[in-house]
């Protein structure tokens, strides 16, 4: 469980700080969208959950962050990444191999996973990942969007308990996009990880996580289900996070009958609330 | 020029050779080329050279290594062979002591380096490292620096590409023929592109350690890096280039 509790940082040298008395605790087992617009602390969010800060990046650290009861200030960084794995925004730097095989070993190795589980883990993150084929290439032959793939495949390998991403599928197409939600939602249901990922495709977001927390200059906004965030529609709008058509849709559909409706959060449940509707 | 420090897979002898016997032979070339002093010996170790090119399937990567050795040792070789004073004068300022000890210069520099640069070609860089670690317990940090480095060479040079291309398009005459005006259009971007190395460098060192960096010591590696005939081979061949480069380093 993560439980973050009056979090306030400011990066050395930055005028105000990046994240303001943010609390939040996340389940075991969570699935967990966050948004908001650029600049508004997503990043830095997931960079305390995963214990770079304030152990990477310097600067004014007020408040806890806890995962499993371990507070991220008290312990090693090493220590916390056994329990939550980061996938970062630049998958660029993030490589540190040469070649697709030795960046999944990477980790594993330095974390002492038995030998014999090894070659079942690899083929396992290459396969989920859809990347079996490109085991044997090197980084530098590989396409972005490729790339982030290996950079997702180096971290399921490890299993961590918790996984953070920061935009996976920044440099990826759609049908890729969805892939990879797909997997976080695998390993969600079938492993039990817990999965915090932010991403700018709120679509994505409502059809895959359970909550959704929507960041705001440094503060948390909203935060809950991603249906009871959804019905705020006009702050959301003035925060610079458009909502997906879908929701925008219920709610005029709930103004012009005078229903309060659920948000719908994909296109099958918009076109049961208007049959519904008709009937 | 990115793709000289890159690895080229194959299954050639030298590709399955342990890394540790691979640089023991760089070295035994290297040493045996500064304890000569014999041309002919250089010309050998230069052929020998050639030779591990084509063993390890990388013969054009070879010759693309050597025709940038060419250029600089064009100027290395009239710098030694204007400026070497004792000798008959051939021509002018000329002398034959000069271009003899040029030519060794020159040949020298070729021989020592084309095995450094074909050793990457025929060798993963993780596996030169990891046999390090694994094999002559270098402190793992070490082994990083090396690989981190040369891994980050192409990037750089990527990158240097990129905001080349980027500041051409936007009217910068990156593609003048004059030298001269273009290193100077190059030297304002040096800032920029240390300050992004750096950048870089940061984030990978945090994601290095988000993955257990710290506890990796020499036991950590999943691929065990044994010595095989092919290696028994090698050390012979570097004893035998050692041997006689000191027995015959008085010939001509």
């Amino acid at each position: 469980m993560i439980e973050i509790d009056g979090l306030t940082f400011q990066y050395d040298g930055a005028a105000s700080p990046a994240l303001k008395d943010i609390s939040l605790s996340i389940e075991d087992g969570g699935f967990v969208g966050v948004i908001g617009h650029a600049g508004a602390g997503k990043t830095t969010l997931a960079g305390a959950i995963s214990g770079i800060i304030p152990h990477s990046y310097k600067g004014d650290f007020y408040g806890s962050v806890k995962i499993d009861g371990m507070d991220t200030v008290d312990n090693r960084l090493t220590d916390i990444s056994r329990l939550v794995g980061t996938v970062f925004q630049d998958t660029d730097s993030q490589i540190i191999s040469s070649v697709v095989e030795d960046e999944l070993l990477y980790g594993m190795e330095n974390f002492g996973v038995p030998r014999g589980e090894i070659e079942e883990r690899l083929s396992f993150a290459l396969d989920e990942v859809g990347i079996p084929q490109l085991r044997n290439r090197t980084i530098a032959s590989l396409s972005g969007g490729q790339r982030q793939k290996v950079a997702i495949a180096s971290l399921i390998a490890l299993r961590p308990k918790i996984l953070v991403l920061d935009e996976p599928t920044g440099e990826l197409d759609p049908g890729s996009s969805r892939q990879v939600f797909s997997l976080l939602r695998r390993l969600n249901s079938e492993y039990g990880m817990t999965i915090i990922v932010i991403e700018q495709k709120i679509m994505l977001l409502c059809e895959f996580a359970e909550k959704l927390v929507v960041m705001n200059r440094g503060e948390i906004a909203f935060s809950g289900d991603v249906r009871d965030v959804l019905l705020h529609i006009d702050e959301l709008r003035e925060i610079g996070v458009n909502c997906p058509r879908v929701a925008l849709l219920s709610k005029l559909l709930s103004e012009k009958t005078g229903r309060q409706l659920p948000a719908a959060v994909n296109i099958d449940e918009a076109e049961r609330m208007i049959k519904e509707m008709i009937a | 020029m990115t793709e000289i420090f890159q690895y080229t897979p194959g299954n050639s002898p030298l590709h399955r050779m342990n890394p540790v016997t691979k640089i023991l032979l760089t070295i035994c070339v290297c040493v045996a080329a500064f304890v000569t002093d014999s041309l002919i010996v250089l010309a050998a170790l230069f052929v020998f050279d050639l030779l591990i090119g084509l063993t390890g399937g990388v013969f054009r990567k070879t010759l693309a290594v050597l025709k940038g050795l060419v250029k600089v040792s064009v100027f290395l070789f009239a710098l030694q062979a204007l400026l070497v004073r004792r000798g008959n004068v051939l021509f002018r300022i000329v002398t034959d002591e000069g271009l003899m000890l040029a030519s060794k210069v020159v040949l020298r520099l070729i021989v020592v380096c084309l095995p450094l640069t074909l050793i990457l070609a025929v060798t993963k860089i993780s596996d030169l490292a990891n046999a390090m670690v694994q094999v002559l317990h270098l402190p793992y940090p070490y082994a990083f620096t090396l690989t981190t480095a040369i891994r980050f060479v192409p990037q750089f040079m990527e990158e240097m590409t990129g905001i080349m291309e980027a500041q051409t398009a936007r009217g910068v005459e990156f593609d003048t023929r004059n030298s001269i005006k273009k290193i100077g259009m190059i030297l304002p971007l040096c800032a920029p592109l240390l300050i992004s190395s750096i950048r870089r460098t940061t984030a990978t060192a945090v994601a290095a350690e988000v993955r257990g960096f710290e506890l990796r010591n020499h036991g950590s590696g999943y691929k065990k890096y044994g010595f095989g005939p092919i290696d028994l081979i090698a050390v012979l061949i570097s004893a035998a280039l050692i041997a006689g480069a000191v027995l015959l380093r008085n010939i001509p």
